[in-house]
């Protein structure tokens, strides 16, 4: 009897996700247009990945994103957090952060786009306080351009970071930090020899969901530049969309997929280890 | 030093609140009073006549619909679905529950660019693509695992005794799992469904592979055809869908943070 209950979560988990997995990783290994039937070419696509010049270029650009989103939006996060939290208007000076992310990434890819547009918003602020840059093309070049959607995205990532930071402060027991305090320390050494120790935890779920995130970005660039100009903006969760989709090259795209899944499991296992972990104490 | 720290804080926030402003003002001008030199200051008021732009010119009225069935059929699906998971593995001691849970939680850890060639074939041979039904299976399968992942933990912290009881009582299991379990994780279920409606609204992705046709295509990939359809004189008919499209989320979102928190702190958003 109880199987019959976890039989329609299995099931739709098998046909809809590990059924197409397993096709993707299949069809990852041969040529294949989507029409005719894949034929077999072994690592083909594999080594066009690290050897064609647009699939290069959008895994350095992937890379920039994955350091740009675990150094910007984690360490803002942080400060936010720590700032806010014990503070008397704590909730509402956080509430600006968190904002953004009850937003879409098209809805701040539109906004984004807008205020980088040449000689827009940000350009009219620069000039206004008489500051360089002022006509600067924001999203013209790489990497000029992945810098400034990395940007677009802190802006809606530190607010949510700065909620789970929140949620490791409240889980340190308050004793040893009043005995502490007692003792004289405060600010920053407080923080470093008694907070931060204590939050390693949930650091370590913060930065393995920013990787993942990281390497899944799509939305903010397919609306603010659909990976241009050329494809200077281009990250392989993208390439991956174009090769499959606007070139046919069904192959290609898998094994982009494939090669994206493979590095977010890694990093998944940083933060799934402490979830599972605890899952499993529990069951 | 508090007041240092305050100071900052709302410096800071001043101009995390910029592109929100400006997304306010721009939205608001009409379309011949938009000048590009100009994007800070204020002029004029027309957010609703650009709403209605947007509404009519893009055909969101339709997808609007379309994504609001989207929003609330898939998660309350999926909540169900995977309660009824949670339930099996915890409450019904399932044989070899742990696996279970691994094998429908694992469901989440790749990334969607995985499945969606796959997906796209398939949904193309067997008549799902550009259905409404077709969407509403994807999101509903994609939601499946993080709601069996809550559900499960919740079920985990109810006393066994309660289960007893109710067997004494005479219960079936289906009738237990109904009236007595789904009804006490109340709260739960609806952290797990506010999530996800967020999730689905705010897909862009699915939506974009799946669906070609103004009835079934959902609100973002719509929301991308508005931007490259319109140069940039209607820019504030742009802006106001994307303000339009955001309402929704933003206003969920304040009502339920404290659902938002608990879902963070789960690791999951």
């Amino acid at each position: 009897m109880a199987p019959l209950f976890g039989l329609p979560a299995a099931g739709v988990v098998a046909l809809l996700l590990y059924l197409p997995f397993l096709w993707t990783t299949y069809v990852s290994f041969t040529q294949y247009d989507g029409l005719a039937s894949p034929v077999w070419s072994g690592l083909a696509n594999y080594k066009a990945m690290f050897s064609d010049p647009d699939l290069t270029g959008a895994l350095v650009n992937t890379l920039l994103w994955v350091v740009g989103m675990v150094t910007l939006p984690v360490a803002l996060g942080l400060l936010i957090a720590v700032l806010t939290y014990g503070h008397k208007w704590g909730t509402w000076l956080r509430l600006p952060f968190l904002l953004p992310y009850a937003i879409s990434g098209v809805a701040v890819g539109v906004i984004w786009g807008f205020v980088l547009q040449p000689d827009g918003a940000l350009g009219q602020a620069l000039g206004f306080f008489g500051l360089p840059g002022a006509h600067t093309g924001w999203l013209q070049g790489g990497p000029g351009n992945t810098l400034m959607m990395i940007v677009a995205v802190t802006w809606q990532a530190a607010g949510v970071n700065a909620l789970l930071f929140v949620v490791g402060l409240q889980s340190i027991p308050g004793e040893p930090l009043e005995a502490a305090r007692l003792d004289g320390a405060e600010g920053f050494s407080l923080f470093r020899h008694h907070l931060w120790p204590q939050l390693r935890p949930i650091t370590t779920v913060v930065i393995g969901l920013s990787i993942v995130g990281s390497l899944k970005t799509f939305d903010v660039v397919w609306v603010m530049t659909q990976g241009g100009p050329g494809t200077s903006s281009e990250t392989l969760a993208l390439s991956m969309y174009k090769e499959t989709f606007v070139l046919n090259d069904y192959g290609q795209g898998a094994a982009i997929a494939l090669f994206l899944s493979l590095v977010t499991f890694a990093a998944s296992i940083l933060y799934l280890r402490y979830q599972l972990g605890d899952a499993r104490e529990q069951g | 030093m508090s007041r240092v720290k305050t100071a900052f804080l709302m410096v800071l926030g001043l101009i995390w609140l910029a592109p929100v402003y400006l997304l306010v003002v721009n939205a608001s001008k009409s379309v011949d009073g938009y000048d590009a030199k100009t994007v800070w200051k204020p002029a004029g008021f027309s957010l609703f006549s650009n709403f209605g732009d947007a509404w009519s010119k893009a055909a969101l009225g339709d997808t609007l619909v379309a994504t609001t069935m989207y929003s609330v059929i898939a998660p309350v699906l999926a909540v169900l679905i995977g309660s009824a998971a949670g339930y099996a593995i915890v409450v019904l001691r399932l044989k070899r529950g742990f696996l279970w849970f691994v094998f429908i939680f694992g469901g989440t850890i790749f990334p969607l660019q995985m499945i969606l060639m796959p997906l796209f074939s398939g949904y193309a041979d067997s008549g799902l693509y550009d259905t409404r039904v077709g969407m509403i299976i994807v999101y509903t399968a994609i939601s499946v695992p993080f709601s069996a992942f809550v559900m499960r933990n919740f079920f985990t912290g109810i006393a066994r005794s309660v289960f007893e009881a109710a067997v004494v009582d005479g219960g079936g299991l289906f009738r237990i799992f109904r009236s007595i379990y789904l009804p006490m994780a109340g709260s739960a279920l609806a952290a797990i469904f506010i999530l996800q409606a967020t999730f689905v609204w705010n897909d862009l992705l699915l939506g974009l592979t799946l669906s070609q046709s103004d009835s079934v295509r959902p609100i973002m990939p719509a929301l991308t055809g508005l931007q490259s359809t319109y140069g940039g004189a209607s820019l504030p008919t742009v802006l106001a869908g994307g303000l339009l499209v955001s309402l929704p989320t933003v206003i969920l979102f304040l009502a339920a943070q404290r659902f938002f928190s608990r879902g963070l702190a789960l690791g999951q958003f």
